[in-house]
């Protein structure tokens, strides 16, 4: 698939994904292993992204489970639609097809609706296949789960076995929200990603906030920087970063100064808390001139 | 290559962390696929052998000393492999390290360590930092191979040297006088932290060049944060299994939340179901279950705070309250010679600062020894008859009684009243009946007495009132 670290990262950076070497030296590894890979990491930097983006230079299409407290195999795998079952058993009856035509009927694929598990592993075409905030699922979960990513396959009583054509590529992201079981854990390549460095971010900026002057760009990377180093509640993000880039350049100001600051930063800073705290002690913040 | 990596494996499992056969297997194939360029090597043994980011200082060390400072030491001469060691790749980490020659004398001419370190620190200089770490670690001379189960005190002796303390007087005086900020006082600690972990770094590289693999392996055990004794924790540690602890709580809460949840209705209850069914023209629409019930226990923790023992009781407080979902009820009281009950100071509060005013405010201490026989009397005339029956009663405590009287009556008074009582003693079991510690004499009202010792333990002991 990619010969070497770099020409990965080549291709990341081709789709607007900026990141360090052992970020990428990572990544490779989980293909070449052909092993999920467990990214955890603050909010917004990056975690999603990089599965998407992953998808994307790969040529591959990227299915989505997004997890919340609940999600259970019906949601994630696979269900029969009832409905629609017992509709046709319906026009059946007054076909007086007996029991066992009709089911012969109602359990094949037509009734089968496919949940993004399932879409994974009988994909044709190569996949991505993004497990979103898994920490967010029950410990049941988890475990089912596990099986899958043991042997990517499933079996479902009515339709037999259905096995991967090949090891999806599977990113499963955490927010670290919950402790997950060793199990997991184990069976993964574990990428922490962490916010980037000065220069990286200011990479980003310049990528995605296009015709910022560098300056400017500095200050605002800088003072984002130093931010973070506060403790607070929830420290601001890449994202965050970017939006708070994009206002200042709308407001036209060509340097970040306390009042700049001031008046934007519930752009960076999401809890009323934090604001409160950091809002009178901006100007011992910002870098000095 | 192989055989250092399950070596290393090895080692990592010594210092704490559990590492399974299947990811020393990944570590071995990782490895292979990126091959030995020194920051590739690093990061495909992490990326397969680390699970938790907590986990990342210790690799990070053991990686250190395993695969650059030890392939030096003339101990273990037998490894000819090197390919990892050359003096390049070794610079990576230790950086500065071995150009420590002629560094008082050096450019800093006469001035003092300490008014050196103080610059150093004012300028954020690192490279002075690390010249100081070298001359502090220079200053201990050779150290003997015993000396290694004293790296504390070898690293306090070294600060010293350097004027350390002195130098930390100072900071603080300029920063009150010249009202320094908050980003460079942080600043300013980080250097400090710096240079003492580079003391440290400093003379765990000597003792693996000097003495080998076996010193490295004494090195990994000592750094098993989860088998340090309670009684011998630093502040730093401590700081550590606080975090462990808040991580271990949340794990018991979700394991039990779910099974709560599970628990929500019990076995379809078919009589009922049934009967309903008629209604229903044969048909179950509704289900019926049987009521489960799930018994949440109520307990009673008295923590004796004296001395050795009180950092295990605020660990056990820490855990108890940051579950206390858990439990019907919690009642805690503390204890030296004297016991006063504490629960109040926990309700709708931050666990941190309901423990600190619990402590500081709480009138359990009247000479400063622990008197368990006073504190049984006390609490069985005062309290008890206030505990609920269906308690369970925690005793954290030594049992040590400064050859007080026992009066181990009112603990079996104690016991009567009660469901159970269990102890958790923070000593080696080995120690109980030594000296002034009774512990076999207040052991037959117990149900149960766990050894307690350090965090490991402690992990095992808590399922024990679950
Ligand atoms: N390395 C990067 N290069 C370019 N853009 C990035 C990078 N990292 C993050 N971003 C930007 O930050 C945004 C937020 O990232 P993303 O949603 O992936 O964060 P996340 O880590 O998944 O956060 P959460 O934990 O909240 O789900 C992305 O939409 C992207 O624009
Ligand atoms: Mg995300």
């Amino acid at each position: 698939m990619f010969g070497s670290v770099e020409e990965l990262q080549k291709k990341l950076a081709a789709c607007d994904y900026i990141t360090d070497r052992h970020v990428v030296t990572i990544v490779y590894l989980a293909l070449k292993l052909q092993k999920p890979l467990l990214v955890e990491g603050p909010a917004g930097v990056g975690k999603t992204e990089l599965a998407k983006v992953l998808a994307q230079a790969t040529n591959s299409r990227l299915i989505r489970l997004q997890c919340y407290e609940g999600l259970d195999e019906a949601k994630a795998l696979y269900e029969w639609n009832y409905q629609k079952q017992l509709l046709r058993l319906h026009v059946a009856q007054t076909q007086s097809k007996d029991w066992e035509e009709a089911k012969q009927d109602i359990f094949t694929p037509e009734f089968l609706l496919r949940r993004p598990l399932l879409e994974a592993l009988s994909s044709e075409e190569p996949v991505v296949l993004l497990i979103d905030e898994v920490d967010k699922s029950d410990e049941e979960f988890e475990s089912f789960l596990l099986e899958i990513l043991s042997d990517y396959q499933v079996t479902i009583p009515e339709l037999g076995t259905v096995r991967s054509n090949h090891i999806p590529v599977v990113v499963l992201t955490s927010n670290s929200s919950r402790e997950f079981g060793d199990a997991l854990k184990r069976r993964c390549i574990h990428l922490y990603l962490d916010y980037p460095t000065f220069e990286r971010e200011l990479d980003i900026i310049h990528l995605k906030v296009p015709g910022i002057k560098d300056c400017l760009a500095q200050q605002i990377v800088s003072f984002v920087q130093v931010l973070r180093k506060q403790r607070l509640k929830k420290a601001p993000s890449i994202a965050e970063t970017i939006d708070w880039a994009r206002s200042i350049m709308t407001l036209g100001s060509k340097v970040v100064d306390e009042e700049i600051v001031q008046g934007t930063l519930n752009i960076l800073l999401k809890y009323q808390s934090d604001i409160d705290k950091i809002y009178n002690k901006v100007s011992s913040l910002l870098p000095k001139m | 290559m192989e055989e250092k990596i399950l070596e290393f494996g090895r080692l990592l499992r010594k210092g704490g962390l559990s590492i399974s056969f299947s990811q020393i297997a990944d570590a071995l194939r990782a490895t292979a696929e990126v091959g030995f360029q020194f920051k590739d090597f690093y990061q495909a043994l992490a990326c397969t052998m680390i699970c938790e980011k907590a986990d990342k200082p210790l690799f990070d060390k053991m990686f250190r000393l395993f695969f650059l400072t030890l392939p030096v030491s003339q101990h273990d001469r037998k490894n000819g492999d090197g390919q990892l060691v050359n003096t390049e790749n070794a610079g990576y980490f230790i950086e500065l390290a071995r150009s420590a020659e002629g560094i008082g004398q050096g450019r800093g001419g006469g001035a003092s360590p300490a008014l050196l370190l103080v610059k150093a620190v004012r300028d954020g200089n690192y490279s002075l930092l690390n010249q100081l770490a070298q001359l502090a670690f220079k200053s201990l001379g050779n150290s003997k191979r015993e000396d290694l189960a004293n790296l504390e005190q070898l690293i306090v002796q070294a600060k010293v040297s350097i004027g350390w303390y002195e130098a930390v007087n100072r900071l603080e005086r300029i920063r009150e006088k010249e009202k320094v900020n908050e980003i460079t006082y942080s600043r300013w600690l980080e250097c400090l932290n710096y240079l003492e972990d580079r003391i440290k770094e400093l003379l765990e590289e000597y003792f693996v060049i000097t003495f080998g693999q076996d010193a490295l392996e004494e090195i990994a055990s000592a750094a098993n944060i989860r088998e340090k004794e309670f009684y011998q924790l630093n502040n730093i540690e401590i700081d550590e299994i606080r975090k462990r602890i808040t991580k271990l709580a949340r794990k018991l809460a979700s394991k039990y939340a779910r099974r709560y949840r599970r628990a929500k209705h019990g076995e379809i209850d078919m009589r009922r179901t049934v009967r309903n069914a008629l209604k229903t023209g044969g048909t179950p629409v509704c289900l019926r279950y049987r009521k489960k019930k799930l018994s949440k226990p109520e307990i009673v923790l008295l923590c004796d705070v004296s001395g050795s023992v009180a950092v295990f009781s605020e660990f056990m407080l820490q855990l108890v309250y940051t579950i206390q979902n858990r439990f019907r009820s919690v009642r805690s009281f503390l204890f030296v010679d004297r016991i006063e009950e504490v629960t109040n100071y926990f309700h709708n509060k931050d666990i941190e600062a309901a423990l600190q005013e619990a402590f500081s405010k709480a009138h359990f201490s009247y000479s400063g020894f622990s008197d368990y026989g006073k504190v049984f009397t006390i609490f069985a005339t005062k309290y008890l008859s206030s505990i609920s029956p269906k308690s369970t009663l925690i005793i954290l405590g030594d049992a040590r009684n400064n050859w007080r009287s026992d009066e181990k009556d009112f603990l079996k008074q104690i016991s009567e009243h009660v469901r159970k009582v269990l102890w958790f003693n923070p000593q080696p079991q080995s120690t109980w009946d030594s000296e002034d510690s009774i512990m076999k004499v207040y052991a037959p009202y117990c149900r149960q007495v766990f050894e307690c010792r350090n965090l490991a333990q402690l992990e095992e002991v808590i399922e024990a009132i679950l």
